[in-house]
């Protein structure tokens, strides 16, 4: 069993949460409660661990359904995509896969790759 | 993203008022409130989306550092005029906050929106065990408003976010 078939999605008040193996992970909702690292964070870091394990070259993250995020939550795709940064020129690329309908999602993430180039990448699904 | 700072327009003539307990299960409510009401209200069409920033980052902070009183309550006004929205919490912070806070708006008041966000994005990836304290640079970035902090009275203090329509 690969370590993507182990995780488990944890539940979270407002997000669906949907694993594709070995390559996609989708958030659909919002994430707004007030320690969200404390589920979401170690969550996320089991699947670049997956991730890592699999010797994926790269790895989609879809937040076109993930209407709004309070800053709490910003951190942690930051810190996803300082794991990745960090396993550069090994491992793999974050793409994260937004969209126009969320303004939020332009500014944000681009301003976390910013401090990541090379490690994520921001597509534009719409 | 355009910022404005151009100044507070009066808080005597609100087009919403709330009062309410400073509890986090309160948030999401208030925020879909704020931004059904912007999105019905007025035409531009991102006022909605920075509103949800800014209702969401003002509360969060009024209700982390709001004092432990049993009566105490925070409120939220919205004012607009023709070119200009104003959102506004009055609360009751702890002493220890209250300074940090008059801090960190001095050091962000000197540099650009965008940069401090990313300054604040970088501070957080330096320091992972420390507080995050993206919410204020978040504000001016995303929420396109200039901040500031004045008394209110019964030692209580206004939080007040500005920006365009």
């Amino acid at each position: 069993m690969s370590r993507f078939e182990a995780l488990s999605v944890p539940n979270v008040d407002s997000l669906r949460i949907e694993l594709h193996p070995p390559q996609r992970l989708k958030l659909d909702g919002r994430i707004t409660s007030q320690e969200p690292g404390k589920v979401l964070g170690g969550f996320f870091r089991q699947v670049h661990d997956a991730a890592i394990e699999a010797k994926l070259t790269a790895f989609e993250l879809d937040v076109t359904e993930l209407k709004f995020v309070n800053s709490s939550s910003i951190r942690l795709f930051l810190d996803w995509a300082g794991w990745v940064k960090a396993n550069m020129p090994n491992g793999y690329k974050l793409r994260i896969l937004t969209t126009r309908k969320f303004t939020w999602q332009k500014t944000s993430f681009v301003a976390i790759t910013s401090l990541a180039a090379g490690a994520v990448e921001v597509q534009v699904a719409d | 993203m355009a910022n404005t700072n151009q100044g507070s327009l009066a808080p005597t003539n609100p087009l919403v008022a709330m009062r309410f307990r400073p509890a986090w299960t309160y948030i999401d409510g208030i925020r879909d409130f704020g931004e059904f009401f912007c999105r019905t209200t007025f035409a531009e069409s991102d006022v909605a989306d920075r509103a949800c920033i800014v209702i969401q980052e003002t509360l969060e902070n009024a209700i982390k550092y709001s004092s432990p009183e049993p009566d105490s309550e925070l409120e939220l006004v919205i004012c607009a005029s023709p070119h200009h929205i104003e959102f506004s919490v009055t609360s009751k912070p702890n002493h220890a906050h209250l300074q940090s806070l008059k801090d960190e708006l001095e050091r962000l008041r000197m540099v650009d929106p965008e940069q401090a966000f990313i300054a604040a994005l970088e501070r957080a990836q330096r320091e992972p065990e420390a507080s995050a304290r993206l919410g204020l640079a978040r504000m001016r970035y995303e929420g396109g408003v200039e901040l500031k902090l004045s008394d209110a009275p019964d030692g209580r203090i206004r939080f007040t976010a500005a920006g365009r329509l």
